[in-house]
């Protein structure tokens, strides 16, 4: 007996302690993650299930871009926000009438009221950033040469002149037009700050209550990138529980009218329930998050899962009604079937477990885990099947199966038929479908140059949904709601103690000659203080101990001095804080309008509707300062001049609102942009824009301009994911061309085994390309599943052509028998799978829609792909597949052998650049001397005497 | 040689340990062991905002956000009170219910970009203050209105109204404790439209009437700002806090206030409190 007999043999023996074992490991695992999930408090010591729906998370938390967003994010005390957007279309005046204004104020003292304590922390709306119109400050004149710091509406008003008066005094505001007010008077936005995004479902639920009750003619949408991502998350839970089942179901039916025999048909949804649980379990057990990719598994596993088990149902359909034996029969089939699915399902896991090498986390541990899914679906088949046959009673299957009468029943059934035919007609017109093929490849090509690559997570709901309507019509009014920020920053010179020295005495020497004549006193301590910076300071290692010294030394002098010098001094003690004030960048007003500048390069996107600045609002404050007058609303023109509008601004109720634009250091600045669409391809175009600028405006101090912001890590994400799947699917093609080079011991055969796999996913993206479809997240993990699925397709039709025509010795006559059994296997694969799953097109989540669609696409297009070009090709290279000599070793075949080095060391090149960071440069070179030296060592052993003698002999069989 | 600080400017002063034994030292007046709650109001606000009949102090304000990144201010400040006239010149200050008018002068010495700026106000006992401000780097004397003085106080924790005192007739009071050291009055505003608050608890050293702390409470009852008087020092007879901290429990910023070269009675001319002294700095009484 040989080993996988020796399998079969064991599990049919001991089937029902296999399937012991097998129930008790699978309650185990479901206990262990399901318990500490229901009471986290008691089990402390293992991971209960963990949800992640932020695509932060596609990034590393040590990535720069997210280490770098979390920075700025604290310094400037950003919240993520969820937007409340109110909409009066009716009321000519929109909504700024007394009922919808009263409306909103209740609204907003509600959404005040939404903080809770959450293990002793105050979690929630953050009140003082709340932006809303009774929250923010309006700064006007209050009659002449008077200005005026109120609430824009501190209480909601009583007449419609009040009303409007809101709105004309908002519009005035540039930070507020077009952020708080729409432009067109009909809707107002409010913007509430959270102390941690993941609240943000909860604020959502709470203000969906609330608006219920508030009665008025205007409509309330809440939105924002939070409230999406978090709705998101509790969405697909729920999709989970919905849409796995129900492919579940729908392809038992399926089975059910294939094979007509309930309790055989059970078993492949043993084997994938199984599967998935033991899978989900072990994720959750290992602590890893359920992530928008990670609640996906289910549906991947669960058709690899269901696919092996039709084989060997299939099978032993077949044959049991031969012997009525249902130990011989499945002993038969798993001798058949064993390799064949062997290799399935290491192709398929080796396609997902590709997937570990983008450098997504989430991505890689869907890749990981549905490898080992697939693995895990192996076992249980190879193992657990076997046994669950012997628990059927023999009378159960005494009906059960074709009674077999060659050449009769294939052409009973309608499927028999189509299928009998098509083979007949790959084998007359081999030569016209290759034709079409080659035509087909080429629009598929065509199609993917076309592709578009573009994710937003709004678009992640169906187009009814309310956020996405939300989305539609708060950005229709508003210059968007979906922020990025720009930071600028300035850039720290070396400080050197000699260059630092002689400026500052060369300031202090310019003092000393404007005072020398009126001020003799001032004039001689300026000189004194040169002397002691020239002593004092020349080891200093900073900037700012340089100046802790200086003032120590100016101060230690004033309270010394003499009467008639104590003026003196206290004047370099005012220089000397000047001099230290030299650095605070964002008060220079060439800087400032160096931002105007740079806003109005945002604003000429037509992506960007509004940005806002710290010169917004030190030129708004400077217009209400002149009389309100227009031609006023400019940046002053000394720093200190735009300090004290700055001291102005801050006189106000929201005196923190500045820290929103600038740190308290004058060092970093950040432009708030509110794009009207989130969209990552249209960030790009920002982005691309804001360099472009950059490059022919230089800015007039020395800056770095860096984003953040969830918009823009969106497009980081998305960069490294298209990158990294190319890589991954590029890793995972050879890696399966590797496999089927030796599974078939011939690279020729390899190739062909590649060829429905390769045109099933040109086809597949071509069509993506055309239909113009975003290639996003979705789209891009499908590429390995139509890998792992059409490829096994070709392993079984071409395992199974190989051995026939063993037996039939021409082509012509192995075809009907390859179009009988094995045919009809593969067909009831793609019709159980593809149909199964097209319960995901009802989901309201268009990434499940998407899975739903390509799936059924992938396994249509590699089904045809396979029974229509396989046999085709198989008829074309009769001559050179077949040839007399008799498989032997794979290192015996001179060009089979060069051919896998060449593939082995592309592998190990591709890995190291993924991984080790190595350079294209150096990997080329070393590839070069690995391929030659493994093709010298093919060519030596492809000449060895065993070889030869190999060839000589006839061998029979190949196990 | 008498009278107030008029910087103290903070709704109070105290100190919970050592500021007992200045205060018991200080305070010589007998006071009668039951005080009506306007008395208690009246004696605390004179001695928050009334002290002498005018003062000056150099004030130092450390401005603390929730990161721990610091700002720091200096000014000094210059205050006048309207003498009462019914009364002598000895007598002044006795009278705990009069306030009258009162003009504060605050020069900016620090930052330096913003040095020269001054803020003035006239506060009348009967109608809104008159405020303006000096900005030296526009050259523009501008007024502010005055409508809200629940507004921050040149970028700090501490609001206009802190700083120059909340008129007693605007809130109703209520004695809700009275401890061994303190009172505990409970202050309601009369129209609740205008302030942010709902209440704020004061606590009132029963032998200085120095408000050592005061809590303010929002609409859910929360409370969200607390005011601390961190030092006290017996400054010419006066109980004086030389140094106080106002908290914003909401975002865990902070300003502390330090009073240096506090002097009372040292006859400032009321001129001085005037439009043309805005570009040209009394530098007499700004050392």
């Amino acid at each position: 007996m040989n080993l996988k007999q020796r399998i079969t043999d064991f599990s049919i023996r001991h089937y029902k302690a296999v399937t012991g074992v097998l129930v008790m490991t699978t309650v185990m695992v479901m206990l262990l993650a399901a318990v500490p999930s229901i009471w986290p408090e008691t089990f402390t010591a293992f991971n209960a299930i963990k949800i992640d729906t932020d695509p932060e998370n596609m990034l590393p938390a040590d990535e720069p871009v997210r280490v770098f967003h979390n920075q700025m994010k604290k310094e400037l005390s950003l919240y993520d926000m969820v937007v409340v957007g109110i909409v009066n279309e009716t009321h000519p005046d929109g909504v700024f009438n007394p009922q919808t204004l009263a409306n909103i104020y209740e609204l907003t003292e509600f959404a005040k009221t939404l903080h809770w304590t959450e293990e002793g922390r105050e979690v929630g709306v953050v009140e003082v950033d709340l932006i809303a119109p009774s929250t923010v400050d309006n700064i006007e004149q209050g009659g002449p040469g008077v200005v005026k710091f109120e609430w824009l509406m501190p209480q909601p008003p009583q007449t419609k002149e009040q009303a409007l008066a809101v709105r004309q005094k908002a519009q005035r505001i540039p930070f507020l037009n077009g952020t708080l007010v729409s432009e067109d008077g009909k809707a107002i936005c409010i913007y509430i700050p959270l102390t941690d995004k993941h609240l943000s479902y909860r604020v959502y639920s709470e203000l969906q209550k609330k608006t219920a009750t508030l009665s008025g003619d205007e409509a309330y949408h809440i939105t924002g990138l939070p409230v999406a991502e978090d709705t998101f998350g509790v969405e697909m839970f729920m999709q989970m529980a919905i849409s796995a089942p129900t492919a579940m179901v729908v392809i038992f039916l399926l089975m059910l009218l294939f094979f007509r025999k309930l309790v055989v048909v059970i078993s492949p949804m043993i084997v994938a329930m199984v599967s998935v649980i033991l899978t989900m379990g072990a994720l959750i057990i290992a602590g890893f998050p359920v992530h928008i990719m990670s609640s996906m598994i289910p549906i991947f596993i669960m058709p690899i899962a269901v696919l092996d088990s039709i084989h060997i149902i299939s099978e032993f359909f077949e044959l049991y009604q031969q012997t009525k034996d249902r130990r011989k029969t499945m002993i038969r089939v798993m001798d058949e079937l064993f390799v064949p699915m062997l290799y399935t399902s290491l192709t398929s896991a080796a396609g997902f477990a590709s997937l570990a090498l983008t450098p997504i986390p989430p991505v890689q541990v869907f890749g990981i885990f549905v490898a080992m899914g697939v693995m895990v679906a192996w076992l249980l088949t190879v193992i657990f099947i076997p046994a669950y046959i012997m628990f059927v009673k023999p009378q159960t299957l005494e009906k059960f199966g074709a009674v077999h009468i060659p050449d009769q029943d294939e052409h009973t059934t309608l499927m028999g038929r189509i299928l009998h035919r098509m083979g007949m007609g790959t084998y007359r017109w081999a030569k016209p479908i290759l034709a079409v093929t080659v035509i087909i490849i080429v629009a598929a090509f065509y199609g993917i140059s076309k592709i578009n690559i573009n994710d937003n997570p709004v678009k992640w709901f169906s187009p009814t949904h309310p956020i996405r309507i939300a989305d539609k019509v708060l950005n229709d009014h508003f210059g968007g709601t979906y922020m990025a920020y720009l930071a600028l920053s300035a850039v720290d010179k070396e400080f050197v103690p000699e260059a630092f020295v002689n400026n500052f005495t060369q300031h202090a020497e310019n003092r000393v000659v404007e005072y020398k004549a009126d001020w003799p006193e001032a004039a001689s301590v300026f000189i004194e203080i040169q002397r002691m910076a020239t002593t004092s300071l020349k080891n200093v290692q900073n900037r700012q101990e340089a100046f802790r010294i200086l003032s120590g030394l100016v101060d230690e002098k004033l309270n010394q001095a003499p009467d008639n010098l104590v003026d003196a001094w206290d004047e370099v003690s005012l220089f000397v804080a000047e001099q230290k004030q030299q650095n605070q960048v964002f008060k220079d007003p060439a800087v400032l309008a160096y931002q105007t500048q740079l806003q109005q390069a945002l604003l000429e996107t037509h992506i960007v509707g509004k940005s806002t600045s710290l010169a917004d609002i030190i030129s708004t404050v400077h217009r209400e300062l002149f009389e309100g007058k227009d031609d006023q609303y400019r940046i002053p023109d000394s720093s200190s001049a735009v300090a004290q509008c700055m001291m102005t601004y801050q006189s106000g109720h929201r005196a923190g609102d500045l820290w929103h634009f600038v740190t308290p250091d004058y060092r970093k600045s950040s432009i708030w942009t509110q794009l009207t669409s989130g969209d990552n391809r249209d960030m790009t175009k920002v982005v691309k824009a804001v360099d472009k600028f950059i490059a022919e405006n230089p800015p007039p101090v020395p800056l770095k301009f860096e984003w953040f912001g969830l918009n823009y890590i969106n497009i980081i994400w998305q960069d490294k994911m298209t990158s990294g799947m190319l890589q991954a699917f590029a890793g995972s093609f050879l890696v399966v061309f590797l496999m089927m080079t030796i599974l078939f011991r011939s690279a020729l055969w390899g190739f062909l085994s590649m060829i429905p796999l390769t045109i099933t996913i040109a086809a597949i993206y071509g069509a993506v390309g055309f239909v113009g479809k975003d290639y996003d997240m979705p789209v891009a993990v499908l590429s390995s599943m139509a890998l792992g699925l059409a490829v096994d397709f070709a392993i079984h039709f071409l395992a199974r052509s190989r051995e026939m025509y063993a037996s039939f010795g021409s082509w012509e006559k192995t075809v009907p028998v390859i179009f009988a059994e094995p045919a009809r296997a593969i067909t009831r694969n793609v019709i159980v799978i593809a149909v199964g799953f097209l319960p995901l097109l009802l989901a309201p989540l268009t990434p499940y829609n998407t899975v739903g669609t390509l799936l059924a696409s992938i396994l249509l297009v590699s089904g045809v792909a396979t029974l229509l070009i396989l046999p085709s090709l198989v008829r074309v290279l009769e001559k050179r597949l077949f040839t007399d000599k008799k498989v032997q070793g794979a290192s015996c075949n001179c060009v089979t052998c060069v051919v896998s080095s060449v593939t082995m060391v592309a592998l190990v090149a591709i890995t190291l650049h993924q991984y080790a960071a190595v350079g294209w440069g150096q990997l080329v070179w070393f590839s070069f001397v690995a391929i030659l030296v493994l093709a010298l060592g093919c060519g030596f052993l492809s000449r060895r005497k065993k070889c030869k003698t190999l060839n000589e002999q006839e061998v029979t069989g190949n196990d | 040689m008498t009278k107030k600080l008029l910087l103290a400017i903070f709704i109070s002063i105290v100190l919970w340990v050592s500021g007992d034994v200045v205060i018991a030292e200080t305070t010589k007046t007998a006071v009668p062991d039951t005080l009506s709650v306007d008395e208690i109001v009246n004696r605390t606000n004179r001695v928050a905002y009334y002290l002498g009949s005018d003062g000056s102090a150099r004030v130092k304000m450390t401005i603390t956000d929730s990161q721990g990144r610091q700002r720091n201010r200096e000014l000094s400040i210059l205050r006048w009170d309207q003498p009462n006239p019914d009364l002598s010149k000895e007598q002044q200050g006795k009278d705990d219910s009069y306030c009258g008018g009162q003009k504060t002068y605050a020069f900016f010495h620090r930052p330096a970009d913003v040095s020269k700026t001054v803020f003035m106000v006239w506060k009348y006992p009967d109608k809104d203050d008159d405020r303006w401000m000096y900005l030296p780097a526009l050259d523009l004397v501008k007024r502010i209105a005055a409508t809200d003085k629940r507004t921050s106080f040149m970028g700090s924790n501490f609001f206009y109204e802190d700083v120059s005192g909340r008129s007693p007739a605007d809130d109703t009071h209520e004695l809700v404790e009275t401890t061994k050291d303190y009172y505990v009055l409970k202050n309601t505003p009369k129209d609740s439209t205008l302030v942010e608050f709902s209440y704020f608890k004061m606590w009132i050293h029963r032998e200085s009437f120095v408000v050592v702390k005061t809590d303010y409470y929002d609409k859910q009852g929360k409370k969200y700002r607390t005011y601390e008087a961190l030092n006290v020092e017996n400054i010419q007879g006066y109980p004086t806090v030389t140094k106080a901290k106002m908290t914003d429990l909401r975002t865990g910023g902070y300003t502390v206030s330090e009073y240096s070269q506090v002097k009372y009675d040292i006859g400032i001319p009321e001129s001085i409190f005037t439009e043309r002294y805005l570009r040209k700095p009394p530098r007499k009484y700004l050392k």
